[in-house]
């Protein structure tokens, strides 16, 4: 008789035979090289600064002092940029001409003070101010452009007036919290994205290689040797995370993803990785060939890319995107890799990110092993 | 038989509505080779299934090697081979490197896969991919295989279907070896020369139901003719009659032929297995 083999052995000995099928196959090899080289080659092309400076063209203040001033200003994204006529400002804000400084392109705002502004101003006498604004520009950033000249008008006489400024927060709203001097750049909100497709690439690859095993019957011929299906499916889980992780731990490497909290992001895409390859299980068993597979597959891939492109505008997730199983995994790798939180902010994403990956492993478990047994 | 290696009592099992097993029993022993012969569609694999583990029987009861089928022990697994049907391979892994990793699941590490391949004459394309072999050198690895853990219960499902006779002779070479080895043999086919060739005994299964089991020999003389038939040319002239073997008088008659000048042919005119199928369920082995 021969003599009892260990599970632990078994189970190796399956996942060093899908690393082996998986890096043979040429198609898998070109798409996983393929995908890792294009992801690190777009981030480093990606714009890599910051500029939400908001452009208001001003008119009828000779004394440009008056405008440097105003630090408030600044202080709330806005940048002044001076206009010799009110029609001049006009015409620009509306779009009809072209500025001929290049400081005044890109001015969604304006603001024409009268001629005797300062004067009225100083002799506390009433005058109007004009306010050019691009139906665009959003309502907060009116209610500012009013604040700057109750401000403006304050500052030229020099008398305490009940200026109400309003709080940062209520002017910019960044995925529900404050990033207000705190934005990210291009490549830093491409970040997640990027991640999240080897993580899918590698869930679309899975999916394929379980489905190869059931179709080409070699599951049956795993079945009826010491393996059982428990080891079958233990097997093509870790076989998942593995790649998976490893393909990811390149690219974060690659695109200097590391360099903050690098075991809490390496935790997040741990988590990432088996909620892939619980996906991957139930793709891989639902699909009946090749064609079959990648349809499934996209069926899978396109929610969980939601997230991803909702983390490149800020604000935009709602409701039912926040209860996608990857937007955890998006929302921590940019809170931690953008912003730099750490294992207390991330604790929220990583509960949910477990609970997840608990239910999406146990729901890709059944459907294959059920489908593993009924062959 | 106390020392079955494979007991069957009473099995059934059904897809759905359809009953693809019903009721059989049978035993085979070790070192002995029992043919399983019968048309697609008999419940030829699905025995091997419940046998294997793969299926459940919804009735009745399976053992190997004294354990019931049900309780998937892997203890049991280890000492058996099953050669399936489907030529499931690795396709993207050479001959050598299946073998190895079939032994690593029974925990074997040093399995002599050269000796092996040299069984199936597959010895000098050990390295190459399973991709780029033929249908017959698959179905020569999928022996390889099956052999790999040295098994004490053998199951083989339609071992040499659609082979070519050089592979074909090579298998079942192959699976005497193994039963004077010890091994129990469940061989399905429906090649009735084959059955004859290999089994010790044969069972004859249609639409889910065994309708005999006995050695080919006992079926022959219970359901065939004793006789023979002798062509002789006299004159320019073929002429053939059948000599009864059990009237008195056939030894002259017999003696009579084979001493006339113009003797071409004498043939047995035993049943084969096919007959005795056909006459016994009513339907032929091609089906």
């Amino acid at each position: 008789m021969n003599r009892p083999v260990s599970r632990f052995s078994i189970i190796a000995s399956i996942v060093r035979k899908d690393i082996a099928e998986y890096g043979r196959d040429k198609l898998w090899a070109f798409l996983t090289v393929m995908v890792l080289v294009v992801v690190v080659v777009l981030f480093w092309l990606l714009p890599n600064d910051v500029n939400e400076s908001i452009r208001v063209g001003v008119s009828g203040l000779e004394d440009s002092s008056v405008l440097t001033a105003l630090e408030s200003a600044e202080e709330e994204g806005l940048l002044l940029v001076p206009f010799a006529t009110a029609a001049d400002l006009e015409a620009v804000v509306a779009g009809d001409a072209t500025p001929p400084d290049q400081d005044q392109a890109k001015t969604a705002v304006g603001i024409a003070f009268p001629e005797d502004f300062l004067a009225a101003t100083a002799a506390g006498e009433a005058t109007a101010v004009t306010v050019f604004i691009d139906a665009a520009v959003a309502e907060e950033i009116r209610t500012a452009i009013t604040s700057i000249v109750r401000e403006l008008a304050f500052a030229v006489a020099g008398t305490e007036l009940p200026v109400s400024t309003l709080a940062a927060d209520e002017v910019f709203v960044v995925l529900g919290e404050d990033r207000l001097g705190n934005q990210a750049s291009a490549r830093d909100s491409f970040r997640p994205l990027l991640v999240f497709l080897v993580l899918l690439m590698e869930m679309f690859i899975m999916a394929s290689l379980i489905a190869k095993e059931i179709h080409e019957r070699t599951v049956t011929a795993l079945l009826v040797s010491p393996a059982t299906v428990g080891d079958v499916l233990a097997a093509k889980g870790i076989t998942g995370a593995l790649s998976g992780m490893a393909q990811a731990v390149i690219v974060l490497v690659a695109i200097n993803a590391l360099s903050v909290q690098p075991l809490l992001i390496l935790t997040l895409m741990l988590l990432g990785a088996v909620m892939v390859s619980g996906t991957a299980m139930l793709a891989g068993s639902t699909g009946k060939d090749f064609m079959s597979t990648l349809f499934t597959g996209m069926l899978f891939m396109i929610p969980l890319m939601i997230p991803a492109f909702a983390a490149l505008f800020p604000g935009t997730a709602s409701a039912w995107i926040r209860a996608l199983p990857s937007y955890p995994l998006v929302r921590g790798l940019v809170n931690v890799a953008t912003f730099g939180d750490g294992w207390a902010e991330t604790l929220p994403e990583l509960g949910m990110l477990l609970m997840w990956c608990v239910a999406l492993f146990a729901l890709g478990w059944m459907v294959l092993k059920r489908k593993v047994q009924t062959l | 038989m106390s020392d079955a290696a494979i007991r069957v009592e009473d099995v059934s099992y059904s897809y759905g509505d359809i009953e693809a097993v019903k009721g059989i029993s049978f035993e085979v022993a070790a070192g002995e080779i029992l043919g399983f012969l019968g048309p697609n569609g008999a419940g030829k694999s699905t025995t091997i299934k419940i046998l294997t583990g793969q299926l459940a029987p919804k009735s009745g009861k399976a053992q190997v090697l004294g354990a019931d089928v049900t309780a998937d022990d892997p203890a049991i697994q280890a000492q058996i081979g099953v050669c399936f049907e489907e030529k499931n391979l690795y396709d993207s892994m050479s001959a050598q490197e299946n073998l190895r990793f079939f032994a690593s699941l029974f925990g074997l590490k040093d399995i002599d896969t050269a000796g092996l391949l040299a069984r199936v004459g597959l010895a000098d394309r050990a390295k190459d991919r399973v991709s780029k072999y033929s249908k017959g050198m698959r179905q020569r690895l999928m022996m390889a295989r099956t052999l790999v853990n040295t098994p004490r219960v053998l199951f083989l499902d339609e071992p040499t279907d659609g082979l070519d006779p050089v592979s074909s002779q090579a298998i079942r070479e192959l699976i005497r070896q193994e039963a004077d080895r010890g091994a129990a043999v469940l061989l399905t086919t429906h090649d009735m020369f084959e059955a004859d060739d290999l089994s010790d005994r044969v069972a004859f299964l249609n639409e889910g139901k065994l309708y005999a089991l006995d050695t080919p020999e006992n079926l022959k003389l219970a359901h065939g003719r004793r006789s023979v038939k002798v062509r002789i040319r006299e004159d320019g002239e073929i002429t053939e009659r059948s000599i009864s073997l059990t009237e008195s008088g056939a030894g002259d008659e017999l003696k009579e032929a084979v001493g006339a000048a113009g003797l071409m042919t004498i043939h047995t005119e035993e049943a084969s297995l096919e007959n005795i199928f056909i006459e016994m369920t009513g339907r032929g082995l091609a089906g």
